[in-house]
């Protein structure tokens, strides 16, 4: 399959307010074929220059895109994560076996309602972290094309400048979810009964949750991964995930969400 | 060469416009625009460097200029009005648009990584990134010359000019925060004016479009409605005696673009949880989010670079987040659980919905690994690229006869490399921005000959450290067998490639 159908399945499995965000792998492809449909031209001729400069500044202004989204985002995860902690503090504060009203019950109930969310800012979190890494991935391919359909030469110097827009650097996020994984860890121990629940039956996930959302991500990266027409040294190894059959019993039983 | 008079020409553009006083001057200044810009358009990539090294001098100038938190936000009104009488000047900003779009992320990226501070980062960077979003409500104004003025600019997005537009004037504050020094004064007055009518402005378009996002609406604008009722009237016979020479129509045409401007126009900056607790200890000194202003916020934070704009919009999210989770606590709680996921994942009991969280947990953690692993990988490769290109330039630089010696050499450096990168990873990246920015100005003929010869020259070595590299990163990826010949082709298309380029 072609990288722009995946991303295309990717970004219709995608939250709703993110669908627009992603790269708009289409253009750039039909700029690329325009591009390299005009007659030859000399490279540091003057059609040449121009063809280019244009196709670069319609990724610069994808990257613009991608950055503004990807900084609010990162700021509403830091705001988030500090208010997750504080509710946290607050409800071992009042019902934990040391707090003011001491109560196993309300110290449950209220951790479980915390639970799911937690739950599902790692999970955006974790999707943003996608987000961040499909689109890059996207421009490197759509630079591959575009120096294999001109001769050009433009990846490697333009990939170098992606790695140091603030919509790659993932460091803050990926330290958030590692910070998430370990307060649910300390917050929700794994019960003995729990983890003894033998095998798993196939789960079939509908809706647009974040659930889906991250298994749809699993499986893109491993068919981005599985190997591309065009492999070069700058070519990912395919992906073995440890575990692939269960990802693979999560099915995901309609690509068209249910309103 | 050529791009010198025109950029001249910008300036002393810029500098009518700073002047504003005489609307006459301005629009009999203003033909001469286009026609000499016009001529130096197909020269471009001739001229390309020289402006590239132009831009060098004058942007920094405009990073000075940003500490008055306003310098970007005012240019940006100057510029904006002036549209409202002549359409030349954006004719002039469209066809220099090339030279400075393209080189854009080439000079953020070098400004950006000069800079350890994350505050000031964040303030120029901004000023580049902040066009991207103005768009929306620009569009309209724009449109039109837009696709008249570049023929050949095939079906682009609309906008594509608008983002040029914005920078020039980031470039242009420079400029007139040189010129204009003596003026400071009364100029950060009139600054604070119309900051104050920006900001009302932009809160509003900022605080409509999150809540509509979030679908809370009703309690947002309960105070947000007074607001703009008290400011707006009390700022809008300020701005317009600033700007001399103004009809009725072209009041609208500032108040419209202004908000569009200021918005997306003001400098991006990157939040960092340790920000953020500045944030919620001023807050909490003032008495809650509910009570705090971005004002009181804003001073009680006292960390340089920070706008009002920044704060405004963070404490809106912080409301959002804030309030939101605690009113759907109660009854709303369970309508947040979406039903088709509950109910397709058969979930009745307590243990069943703890089962499927941890379900996802899981498969989330899988994803974030394998993330992880992904762009580690993603990045190896990249600098691996980087490195040889690097090498290769070297190579050429030093003739021939040393290439045989540096590539035998090639494999214990290229692992050291990794190791940097591994260590500090914006410190080599650093090296590698500087290096670019140069480079990439070079004529493509002799770095497409260089690319050739590197990949024919290079190839047999790089195989084994990335063989390496990868297999210790990640005992499960398997290295394809088929490498070797694939990227022999691989060589051969690059030269075939590059063969054309090279007659």
């Amino acid at each position: 399959m072609k990288f722009g159908k995946r991303l295309k399945r990717q970004i219709d499995e995608t939250l709703p307010g993110w669908r627009d965000k992603y790269l708009s792998y289409k253009e750039l492809k039909k700029l690329v074929r325009l591009i390299s449909a005009a007659p030859p031209m000399l490279s540091g001729s003057l059609e040449y220059g121009k063809a280019e400069a244009e196709f670069v500044c319609l990724l610069n202004n994808e990257i613009e895109k991608f950055n503004l989204f990807f900084m609010e985002q990162e700021e509403d995860f830091i705001i988030r994560h500090k208010e997750l902690q504080q509710r946290i503090q607050r409800v071992i504060d009042i019902w934990g076996p040391n707090g003011i009203r001491s109560s196993e019950t309300d110290y449950k109930e209220e951790m479980g309602k915390i639970r799911k969310d937690i739950v599902d800012f790692h999970g955006e979190m974790v999707l943003l972290e996608n987000y961040s890494n499909i689109n890059y991935t996207g421009l490197a391919k759509i630079l591959k094309k575009y120096d294999k359909r001109t001769g050009g030469l433009l990846r490697l110097p333009f990939i170098q400048k992606v790695l140091q827009q603030p919509f790659f650097t993932t460091d803050l996020v990926s330290k958030l979810v590692k910070e998430c994984e370990s307060t649910i860890d300390a917050v929700f121990p794994i019960v003995e009964e729990e983890s003894n629940r033998g095998e798993r039956e196939a789960v079939t996930v509908a809706g647009e949750g974040i659930f889906r959302n991250t298994v749809a991500a699993l499986l893109t990266m491993q068919e981005i991964r599985n190997g591309s027409s065009t492999y070069s040294h700058f070519s990912l190894p395919p992906l073995h995930l440890p575990d692939s059959d269960f990802i693979q019993s999560i099915q995901l039983n309609s690509p068209i969400p249910i309103l | 060469m050529e791009a010198r008079p025109a950029l001249s020409i910008q300036r002393s553009g810029a500098k009518q416009l700073s002047n504003l006083g005489a609307s006459g001057a301005l629009s009999s200044s203003l033909p001469v625009l286009p026609t000499s810009l016009e001529e130096t358009y197909p020269k471009l990539p001739e001229s390309q460097q020289v402006s590239l090294e132009r831009e060098l001098m004058t942007r920094p100038l405009a990073m000075h200029a940003t500490p008055l938190p306003s310098s970007s936000g005012v240019v940006g009104h100057m510029f904006s009005s002036s549209s409202g009488f002549s359409t030349d000047l954006h004719y002039s900003s469209v066809s220099l648009h090339e030279k400075h779009s393209r080189k854009t992320p080439f000079i953020s990226q070098s400004s950006t990584n000069g800079a350890s501070l994350p505050l000031t980062h964040s303030s120029h960077s901004g000023m580049l990134q902040s066009p991207a979003s103005n768009h929306f409500t620009k569009e309209n104004n724009n449109a039109s010359w837009c696709t008249d003025s570049l023929p050949g600019f095939l079906d682009f997005p609309v906008n594509t000019p608008v983002q040029n537009n914005q920078i020039e004037s980031s470039s242009c504050s420079g400029v007139m925060a040189s010129e204009d020094f003596g003026k400071r004064n009364d100029w950060q007055e009139w600054a604070d004016q119309l900051i104050t009518d920006d900001d009302t402005l932009n809160t509003n378009w900022n605080e409509l479009l999150v809540d509509a996002n979030v679908s809370d609406l009703e309690p947002k604008m309960e105070y947000q409605v007074p607001k703009i009722s008290s400011n707006f009237p009390a700022h809008q016979p300020k701005v317009h005696p600033q700007i001399p020479a103004q009809s009725g129509e072209i009041c609208t045409v500032v108040t419209s673009s202004s908000s569009a401007n200021s918005a997306p126009g003001k400098p991006r900056m990157r939040w960092t949880p340790e920000l953020h607790e500045a944030f919620v200890d001023a807050v909490n000194k003032l008495g809650g989010g509910e009570r705090a202003t971005p004002k009181g916020v804003l001073k009680l934070m006292k960390v340089e670079g920070l706008t009002i704009y920044h704060v405004k919009s963070h404490l809106q999210k912080y409301r959002t987040a804030r309030y939101r989770p605690e009113s759907s606590e109660g009854s709303s709680e369970k309508k947040s659980t979406p039903m088709e996921e509950m109910s397709s994942l058969d979930l009745k009991t307590g243990i069943e919905i703890t089962e499927a969280l941890r379900l996802q947990m899981e498969v989330q953690k899988r994803l974030h690994e394998q993330l992880e692993i992904q762009r580690k990988l993603q990045l190896r490769i990249e600098e691996q690229g980087r490195y040889l290109q690097m090498m290769f330039e070297k190579q050429c630089n030093s003739g021939t006869d040393k290439l045989k010696a540096s590539s035998s050499t090639l494999e214990s450096p290229s692992a050291l490399s990794m190791d940097a990168l591994q260590n500090s990873p914006d410190k080599s990246e650093l090296e590698a921005s500087q290096a670019d920015s140069g480079k990439t100005g070079s004529d493509p003929v002799t770095a497409s000959s260089t690319l050739e010869i590197n990949l024919r020259n290079l190839g047999e070595k790089q195989k084994a450290p990335e063989t390496e590299a990868s297999e210790k990163l990640e005992p499960d990826v398997c290295v394809s067998s088929s490498q070797p010949t694939k990227r022999a082709r691989e060589d051969e298309a690059a030269k075939s490639s590059a063969e054309p380029a090279l007659n």
